[in-house]
């Protein structure tokens, strides 16, 4: 045994009489005397002297094969270590490669070190006087002793010491040094993976030149700025520039410019959700700061120091804290508590955290705000002002209808098409007057403003509007009178090419108000779906044929237009791009029954394409009218590296995508069409939707004009204007028209905003539009993880579904499950160097240790027997779902590859076991009782296996056609 | 002596040699070509430059000449750097003055003087740099100086230090080791003969000990002398070859 210069902390265990044949190297006897002093060398001098304890001193530096000079900036730890193991080697062989030679070290030099070559073995104490002094009881005590000891003054020392950051420059010679192009600023992201990374996003101050990124790596150069703020970064020189980190060998290997923070220029204000630990945990307790340490909810936080009184009262609580102070000399920030959201893990509790993440407010209206709306009530109801004598009159001459999701309150776009007496046709879109009710500088405008937007999630809604709006008044409601915002064009018979445009304000009268569903089976020419239709119910039999084939004709037509508009905009490249979206169904008591992914049918996108043509004409509309001061939304063409991984999953599945250009993209998309699979065309264009950046709002006076283009959608100039009940920037887009239109300029050009107010105005919008985003996701995910959560992972069917592999990570590989809509990692190899193993048959049978190899194409797991097993891009496996419970962050999903077959229906899998076992039908029964009734329903009705075989069928005969040609 | 282990349970040094290991030394002989004789030498980290000029006629006061035999005249200087502390002067204070004339004491015992009566001989020894055992590195270096002017010698004149630290002779003491105080002895030799040209020692040594220094001193100056000699040979060598062509 050779111990490390690391074992002096169990310097008394070696004393004892029973440890023998210990190799004292030089090396290690020197640390210990400059470290420990004298009488620790003299204590090993006694025991090196003493004959009973066996043990030698090997002279190891005076050696010549065991000798290796230090070199320039290695640490002398990692030069100790280099040369104890050489040591170690050269003994092995002194004694004719016959004795093992351990070497004793600490734990990360154990795993550096570990298997690198025969004969000689390191390990950590614990671990050596496991293996050979087993039933030693008092060094093994004695040994958790130190262990604690040791683990204690490491924390503590972690706390006080090691963190000393920079001060940070004073503001003046910041913003000297700002101005000179010495530092840059930017916002720092910390990566959401790994916390040591964060990145600065600088946005070039003369636009020629894109956006780049700084990267800060590590804690130290960070220097105590938090996620979201906005800092100054000194870059180093380009010798230190770095790798990123988890980036492949093959992928984007170039160097990033590096830096360090050196002060903060805007602080991101804001709360931070925590949670408290358990008062035994005494992992996050300082005694000498009487400090407790919370842990935020976001990865991205540092822990924050709390007071203890304050933390003892809120054990285990979520909290919401007050980020106070961070000194140079303090490893953490300094917080106090100012709320609390209840216990976490409760799905009411895990909401109200999201909310507040997001800084979404579920405040109620105000009473001054209530005051402004009109009065509605049973006894007085509101009806339309007859006076309003510039509104077009649209009730009695046009078919007007609305298509939306069931069950929807707030509908603010209308439709309406209609044969003018010369032959052309007329197309209306009619959007909800908001404007009219929410007057600018009023209080409901500045609260609707501070929203922004409504906020949609799972179960429930925050809307941007008091509810007597957004779903009545300002509603297009189906038989009553309302007012709107027209856009009206007149169209070719024929060609469809637009003669003329109409823009103003109107009333209108719908007359249906359809579900996606209904319209649809309209579309397709199914009238029997008229029973469900309210409108249709107390008709006669006679007028009832009549309005149906009005309103068939009107949907159809409207369908033609769309997809002519649609191919049009095709041309200019625009992209069909879907997210993955998945609606969750509940039942009245709020449980989850069931999580579907959301279906995009062709009504969907007629309804779409509509609304885009409004908002196209609107924008051209407002830009002529206001160069300067206009609302618009823009789409950056994205990145061309964050493509990599589309293009390599792409190619790994013999598909070419050419990413050159938006029509380019869309193209290669269109063709990257596998018949045997048709989620791999959904799957690349989801990827390929990932890529992409986000949308932005902006005025038009801050950007020039070739920027406003619209990447996803091949348009030159875009906003939004469909939909004023629940954004913001729409209402400003309606009030911008009206300017426009209005003949009396000055009277309106009064309530519009400067280039520069309108400039911040679009930033919180988007800002809030992220946020929005951000929130409705995690919220589905948290609705995912407590669907899966009660579920028994390894009984329950619903926990294993059909999963898609589409990329692979260094010990990983990414799937996504059709089913739920879900999209994850799953291991191929653990930590402790395990792989994945399967049985001839394809079924997993456990975990063991073996080696991965990777491509873009695929990856093979070897165990150490030999035996293999490959994955390739896009192949079928079967996963389970189960849920990773933490404490202190939301809980997620954790998929695990159960066989590398695709995944079998229950039904068809069970019909042949003609007997199942007592047991078996023991638990079904059980958990047949807690399944609600509709659950059960559901189960049955998923007969997918008939389906897929279909389906299947279908693309053999399309095949088959094809090779004959 | 808190701090320093001299000499190890195991017999090591604080640089890794055992007891009677010399450090490692080399020498070059003709490093200068305007004087009569000149040799470098390294022993360990200790480096030394000698210079020899004469045998040539008195210079200044002609009284100091000696009728019988030559006058040999000797300087000692250390460079301002040499020291772990930088120096004020090079020479003229008392060390390298005492230094100087051990050197002299040593070099007249060991030159045949009474072959050039009337004349004088100049030695001069400059220390670059000073790692323990500057007198010895001094000798050395002037021996090799003096027989490369070609001035007629009786032998070699080898010199070595020494000390004595837990009853153990440690030869060649290096910077460390002098500073510790421990007693330490200078011994010059001359080899063939065996007979001791200086012997000097400054600090207080029970007699029963002086015997195993001296002779651990003397195995020292004999170790030196080898190496001297491979020195001379080599250095004769590549005369030869270059007067020969």
């Amino acid at each position: 045994m050779v111990p490390d210069s690391s074992v002096f902390d169990y310097f008394e265990i070696l004393e004892m009489p029973e440890l023998k044949g210990v190799i004292w190297l030089q090396t290690v006897t020197d640390a210990l005397h400059s470290k420990r002093g004298w009488r620790y060398y003299n204590k090993l001098r006694s025991l090196l002297k003493d004959p009973s304890h066996e043990c030698v001193l090997f002279a190891n530096e005076y050696h010549v094969s065991c000798y290796h000079a230090r070199e320039k900036q290695t640490l002398k730890k990692d030069w100790e270590k280099r040369i104890i193991y050489a040591a170690a080697l050269w003994y092995y062989k002194h004694c004719g490669e016959k004795i093992p030679i351990i070497i004793v070290a600490d734990e990360d030099s154990t795993k550096r070190y570990k298997v690198k070559s025969k004969g000689v073995y390191v390990m950590t104490f614990k671990e050596y006087l496991n293996k050979f002094y087993s039933d030693l009881e008092a060094a093994h005590n004695s040994c958790d002793f130190i262990d604690e000891a040791l683990y204690e003054e490491k924390l503590e020392s972690l706390e006080a010491s090691g963190i000393n950051y920079n001060k940070y420059l004073p503001p003046d010679i910041l913003e000297a040094g700002l101005k000179s192009g010495r530092y840059v600023e930017g916002i720092l992201y910390v990566n959401k993976h790994t916390k040591m990374e964060a990145f600065v996003r600088v946005q070039d101050t003369d636009q020629s030149e894109e956006d780049y990124e700084i990267l800060i790596d590590g804690i130290n150069p960070r220097n105590r700025a938090l996620h979201g703020d906005r800092v100054a970064v000194k870059m180093f020189p380009e010798s230190l520039w770095k790798r990123r980190m988890g980036a492949d060998h093959e992928g984007y290997s170039e160097y990033v410019p590096t830096g360090h923070v050196v002060g903060i220029t805007q602080k991101h204000k804001r709360d931070y959700i925590v949670t408290f630990p358990s008062k035994e945990d005494i992992l996050y307790y300082s005694r000498k700061t009487k400090k407790y340490l919370a842990v935020p909810w976001d990865y991205r936080i540092p822990r924050i120091r709390i007071s203890r009184k304050q933390a003892e009262k809120y054990q285990f609580c979520r909290a919401i804290i007050h980020i106070d102070s961070w000194d140079t000399d303090s490893r953490y920030p300094d917080g106090h508590v100012v709320g609390t959201l209840g216990t976490g893990g409760d799905l009411e509790g895990e909401m109200k955290s999201l909310l507040m993440e997001h800084d979404i407010s579920e405040r109620p209206f105000s009473e001054a705000q209530m005051g402004e709306l009109p009065v509605n009530t049973a006894e007085k109801p509101w009806s339309v002002d007859h006076e309003e004598q510039d509104r077009k009159d649209l009730r009695k001459t046009h078919l007007v209808f609305t298509i939306d999701p069931k069950g929807c309150e707030d509908v603010d776009d209308a439709l309406s098409v209609r044969t003018l007496s010369s032959g052309n046709l007329e197309l209306g879109v009619h959007i909800a007057d908001v404007t009219y009710f929410v007057k600018p500088k009023s209080h409901l405008d500045k609260e609707a403003r501070a929203r922004a937007t409504t906020y949609y999630l799972p179960d429930r809604r925050y809307d941007m509007l008091p509810s007597v709006l957004s779903s009545n008044l300002c509603s297009l409601l189906r038989g009553v009178d309302r007012y709107a915002m027209s856009v009206i064009w007149e169209l070719d018979m024929t060609t469809y090419e637009i003669k003329k445009v109409w823009y103003g304000r109107s009333i209108i009268h719908s007359t249906y108000q359809l579900s996606y569903e209904a319209a649809q089976e309209l579309l397709d020419g199914n009238l029997s779906i008229t029973g469900n239709i309210e409108e249709f119910q107390d008709m006669e039999e006679k007028e009832k044929e009549d309005r149906l084939q009005e309103l068939t004709w009107a949907i159809e037509k409207l369908a033609d237009i769309a997809s002519h508009f649609r191919a049009q905009r095709g041309l200019d490249g625009a992209l069909d791009l879907d997210g993955i979206e998945i609606s969750v169904l509940l039942d009245e008591e709020k449980n989850i029954l069931d999580l579907v992914p959301r279906q995009q049918r062709r009504i969907h996108r007629m309804v779409a394409e509509c609304m885009i043509l409004a908002n196209h004409w609107v924008a051209r509309k407002i830009y002529e009218s206001f160069p300067r001061q206009a609302l618009l939304r823009r789409h950056p063409p994205p990145r061309q590296n964050l493509f990599s991984e589309l293009k390599q999953s792409a190619k790994a599945g013999g598909f070419h995508i050419d990413t050159s250009s938006n029509r380019a993209l869309a193209l290669s998309l269109d063709n990257a069409y596998d018949v045997s699979d048709p989620m791999v065309n959904k799957l690349l264009r989801n990827m390929a939707t990932l890529a992409m950046s986000n949308a932005l709002y902006f005025s038009t006076g801050s950007c020039r004009e070739r920027e406003f283009h619209h990447y996803g959608l091949g348009l030159d100039k875009y906003t939004h204007f469909t939909s004023p009940i629940r954004r913001y920037a729409d209402i400003i887009v309606h009030r911008l028209l009206m300017a426009a239109i209005a003949e009396d300029k000055t009277k309106t050009e009064l309530n519009l905003l400067s280039d520069r107010c309108l400039e911040e105005l679009c930033d919180h919008i988007n800002e809030r539009h992220r946020a929005a985003k951000l929130c409705q996701r995690q919220a589905t995910e948290l609705f995912q993880c407590h669907f899966f959560r009660d579920k028994d992972a390894d009984r329950d069917e619903r926990c294993v579904a059909d999963g898609i592999i589409y990329a692979f990570r260094d010990t990983a590989v990414q799937l996504y499950i059709p089913r739920y809509g879900i999209k994850g990692t799953a291991n191929l190899k653990t930590k402790d160097g395990c792989v994945l193993h399967f049985g001839a048959n394809g079924e997993k049978i456990g975990w063991v240790p073996g080696a991965l190899w990777r491509s873009h194409k695929q990856a093979d797991c070897v165990t150490s027997s030999g035996q293999g097993v490959t994955f390739r891009i896009f192949e079928h496996v079967t996963v389970k779902i189960s849920v990773q419970a933490q404490q202190y962050h939301p809980n997620s999903l954790r998929l695990e590859i159960l066989s590398k077959k695709p995944y079998l229906d229950p039904e068809a899998r069970h019909t042949p076991k003609s007997s199942p076992s007592p047991t078996r039908e023991l638990v079904e029964e059980n958990s047949k009782e807690n399944i609600p009734e509709e659950y059960r329903q559901f189960q049955q009705t998923k007969g997918e296996s008939l389906y897929t075989l279909l389906e299947e069928m279908k693309n053999l005969a399309i095949q088959d056609i094809s090779n004959n040609l | 002596m808190a701090g320093l282990e001299l000499l190890s349970d195991q017999g090591y040094r604080v640089d890794g040699r055992r007891a009677g290991e010399l450090r490692k030394i080399q020498a070059r002989m003709g490093v200068f070509a305007q004087a009569d004789g000149s040799a470098y030498i390294e022993q360990g980290n200790t480096k030394a430059l000698a210079v020899v000029y004469g045998p040539h006629e008195i210079r200044g006061s002609r009284s100091r000449a000696l009728p019988d035999r030559a006058l040999v005249n000797c300087q000692y200087s250390s460079a301002t750097f040499s020291t772990a502390e930088r120096k004020r002067r090079p020479h003229g204070d008392r060390k390298s003055c005492e230094l100087g004339l051990q050197l002299r004491q040593t070099f007249e015992a060991a030159i045949l003087t009474q072959l050039h009566p009337r004349s004088q001989i100049d030695i001069y020894v400059q220390v670059l740099q000073a790692d323990g055992g500057t007198y010895a590195a001094c000798v050395n270096a002037a021996t090799l100086a003096v027989l490369d002017a070609g001035i007629p010698m009786r032998d070699f004149v080898c010199a070595c230090s020494a000390g004595f630290v837990d009853g153990t002779a440690l030869t060649d003491l290096s910077h460390v080791e002098e500073a510790s105080g421990s007693p330490q002895l200078a011994l010059a030799l001359l080899p063939a003969s065996g007979q001791i040209a200086l012997l000097e020692m400054d600090a207080r040594l029970h007699e029963d000990h002086l015997e195993q220094v001296l002779e651990a001193a003397a195995q020292a100056a004999r170790g030196v002398h080898t190496l001297l000699d491979r020195v001379v040979r080599q250095h004769v060598r590549e005369a030869s070859i270059l007067l020969g062509d």
